[in-house]
């Protein structure tokens, strides 16, 4: 099966001129890349990519795989979830070193170096009906080594109404920064077990829910060696708790997308993410309105900023406590700290035809200590706003 | 042949995590390209990287001021092609501006002493590179030729062309972020479908969410992206980043991140480097390339292509 939706005439110029001289390049050569016109905020998507597999498989089943699940299914990915991309995308773009931080689960690495040495290797093998991964990773920096593990498998129902998830990882860090001229930690060690379990059903012709339960069980060293005066404590337990559920209201020929998450550590963070959308067909436009609360709690050894007379920034202060404090848990990590964030979005698409849309979506997003739940949040946070517009044509075949 | 199956590998190379997805019914023969392809990235980072002893640029960095170093046609073809980047980027994209790297101390988040900086500008200059046919000499002591630029976005792209000579035409090559897509999706129930990228918001730590800024599905070709998170630190609220203005020394501020569509990784790494050197003259330029791009200004405003939305 070929692509057929190449947009529009480009000329190549310059800069790619050039690289097809490269070596092997130009055997790789389309003028333009294919298959980049649409973006979507993918949050949704997880979802509605199962509404898309059931679809698929449940013919008798209509409304909502005509008109919702169209808007959110741009490409289906049905058979390639995999939990290092919180089974989202099938990858990320992004400045390296972060990216690894950020998702990769099962990796400690928090120090990304140019003399790093690692080698890991992953291999997913997809069934028919099941998919099944295993990997190791080994990392080696000059102040941090990580060695993991990890297995993970879902399989679906013959009916495909049901599908199973289960993983496990577990990781063992070691911290020395002695040899990059630190002498806060001295072969420290970390280790990590965490386990995950998850289910997505269909429960009615109306109704898909999904639950994950994810627990993390980690103990060891916690600390920012590079942060002065960081102490946390030896013993970081995560409970993470995640449900989906989509609903459509034949009364409205609409579907209502609800999620909540809720994260506790025995650090004493504690978070909620709470979302809702409304997914409203009218003919061929599609109007998405949609909110997003999260808020979380501060650390219990998370230390508010002290300000002076003047309501500046009191630095002394901070580290004649800091001192005072010494050898006792303490952290003025801001990601530690209390507060909370509301999203606002909408988003309106109109089917030019039953296989090519295209859509608007805006979205903002405020972030502020007066947010938090239930109370004021940690003082001496800056605000953070932002707003997202996002335009996409999606064409499928 | 027996049935379609997706594999998918990871590792590790150019201190990035890496990986290939492919689908396919052969598995053993997707097996051999895989290794291949690996192998072919990891040849192209020892070859090229400056970290290694004896690598070519180890060769022509230590014989700066010196000798003439003999390479080979690749070397020689990506010496054209810098040199043609930095003609197109009126001198911004410069690879003998690794050298400033020195100056910046990011692991300890220090500001450059000014004198150290002013030492070593004299040293960024692609016009004090000599080439001879494949002889390459840096005229100046103490200068210093670096591919970062594009190394890793030229090994994805012939990491991609070993897979492709495998008869392998549905992958995905990721090298840390840059990515080249040889054919969509394989699997039959996925058949014709293209590969859902993420494209990861630039200020993830300050958002608390795990919402990446946007989605991007990709069929053929490359992406690339290149952000002021990568390495920085921030001294007294001001933000600075890896990436350097060769003309004054400095971090670029005007972009938080740009991401670059294009026929390979190699292209669009360095238009989405050059963009975030050209400040606010970027989304004209890259229009002007004919590049489909997604930018997200320093006040957080997010700016696409035109191209993009046709």
């Amino acid at each position: 099966m070929k692509k057929s939706n190449i947009n529009g005439s480009q000329t190549a110029t310059g800069v790619l001129l050039a690289s097809l001289v490269l070596p092997g390049l130009a055997a790789l050569a389309a003028i333009t890349p294919l298959g980049a016109a649409a973006e979507n905020a993918p949050e949704k998507t997880t979802i509605a990519i199962k509404y898309g597999h059931y679809n698929d498989s449940q013919p008798g089943w209509d409304r909502i795989k005509v008109d919702a699940a169209q808007v959110y299914v741009q490409a289906p990915i049905a058979g390639d979830w995999s939990i290092e991309a919180s089974g989202v995308s099938d990858n990320v773009s992004g400045a390296s070193p972060r990216w690894h931080t950020q998702n990769t689960a099962l990796s400690g690495a928090s120090h990304m170096s140019d003399e790093r040495k690692a080698g890991d290797v992953k291999v997913t093998r997809y069934l028919a009906r099941a998919a099944v991964s295993a990997s190791v990773a080994i990392s080696k920096e000059h102040d941090y080594t990580s060695n993991a593990l990890g297995l993970d498998a879902r399989w679906s129902t013959d009916d495909n109404n049901r599908t199973w998830t289960v993983g496990f990882g577990s990781a063992s860090d070691t911290i020395d920064n002695t040899y990059s001229g630190g002498s806060t930690a001295i072969n420290r060690h970390k280790s990590t077990n965490e386990f995950m379990g998850g289910v997505t059903q269909v429960l009615t012709p109306t109704d898909i829910v999904q639950f994950n339960l994810t627990r993390s069980l980690g103990s060891g060293y916690f600390n920012d060696p590079y942060k002065s005066y960081d102490q946390r404590p030896n013993q970081r337990d995560i409970w993470i708790a995640l449900a989906r559920w989509n609903h459509y209201l034949e009364k409205f020929d609409a579907s209502l997308h609800s999620s909540y998450r809720n994260y506790s550590d025995t650090f004493g963070v504690q978070s909620h993410t709470l979302g809702l959308d409304w997914v409203q067909p009218a003919g061929r436009w599609t109007f998405t309105p949609g909110a997003r609360y999260y808020s979380q709690s501060a650390a219990n050894f998370y230390l508010d900023p002290i300000l002076d007379a003047q309501g500046q920034y009191d630095q002394q202060a901070v580290v004649a406590r800091a001192n005072k404090l010494y050898g006792s848990n303490q952290s003025t990590d801001q990601r530690l700290a209390a507060f909370g964030a509301i999203t606002l979005s909408m988003k309106v698409s109109y089917a030019f035809t039953p296989n090519t849309l295209a859509d608007v979506k805006y979205e903002s997003y405020r972030q502020t200590a007066a947010l938090h739940l239930g109370g004021s949040g940690s003082p001496g946070l800056d605000p953070f706003n932002a707003n997202f517009i996002q335009v996409g044509l999606t064409h499928r075949f | 042949m027996s049935r379609w199956r997706t594999l998918r590998f990871d590792f590790s190379a150019m201190a990035s995590p890496c990986s290939l997805q492919m689908d396919g019914r052969d598995e053993h023969v997707m097996r051999r390209a895989a290794n291949e392809a690996m192998a072919e990235v990891q040849r192209i980072e020892k070859k090229f990287s400056r970290y290694t002893e004896g690598s070519v640029i180890s060769r022509i960095n230590q014989s700066a001021g010196l000798a003439a170093i003999e390479t080979d046609t690749e070397t020689s073809g990506l010496l054209d092609f810098a040199h043609s980047l930095w003609t197109q980027s009126d001198g911004l994209f410069d690879i003998t501006s690794g050298v400033l790297r020195h100056a910046w101390d990011f692991k300890n988040a220090r500001l450059p002493e000014p004198a150290t900086l002013q030492g070593l500008l004299p040293r960024v200059d692609w016009q004090q590179v000599e080439r001879h046919g494949n002889q390459v000499r840096l005229k100046q002591p103490g200068m210093e030729l670096d591919f970062g630029g594009f190394g890793k976005e030229y090994a994805a792209d012939r990491a991609a062309a070993v897979l492709q000579s495998h008869d392998i035409h549905h992958a995905l090559v990721n090298l840390g972020g840059d990515l080249h897509a040889l054919g969509e999706r394989g699997l039959p129930e996925l058949q014709g479908t293209p590969w859902q990228i993420e494209i990861q918001h630039p200020r993830q730590d300050t958002r608390q969410t795990d919402t990446p800024l946007a989605l991007l599905t990709l069929a053929r070709g490359g992406l690339a992206t290149s952000g002021d998170y990568e390495r920085f630190f921030i001294h007294e609220g001001q933000r600075y980043c890896h990436v350097l203005n060769p003309r004054t020394g400095w971090p670029v501020t005007h972009w938080q991140s740009v991401s670059v569509l294009a026929a390979n990784t190699t292209t669009a790494g360095a238009l989405s480097t050059i963009a975030m050197l050209k400040g606010p003259d970027a989304p004209a330029w890259l229009e002007a390339q004919g590049m489909r791009y997604l930018a997200v200004q320093h006040d957080g405003q997010v700016l696409r292509s035109n191209a993009a939305t046709d």
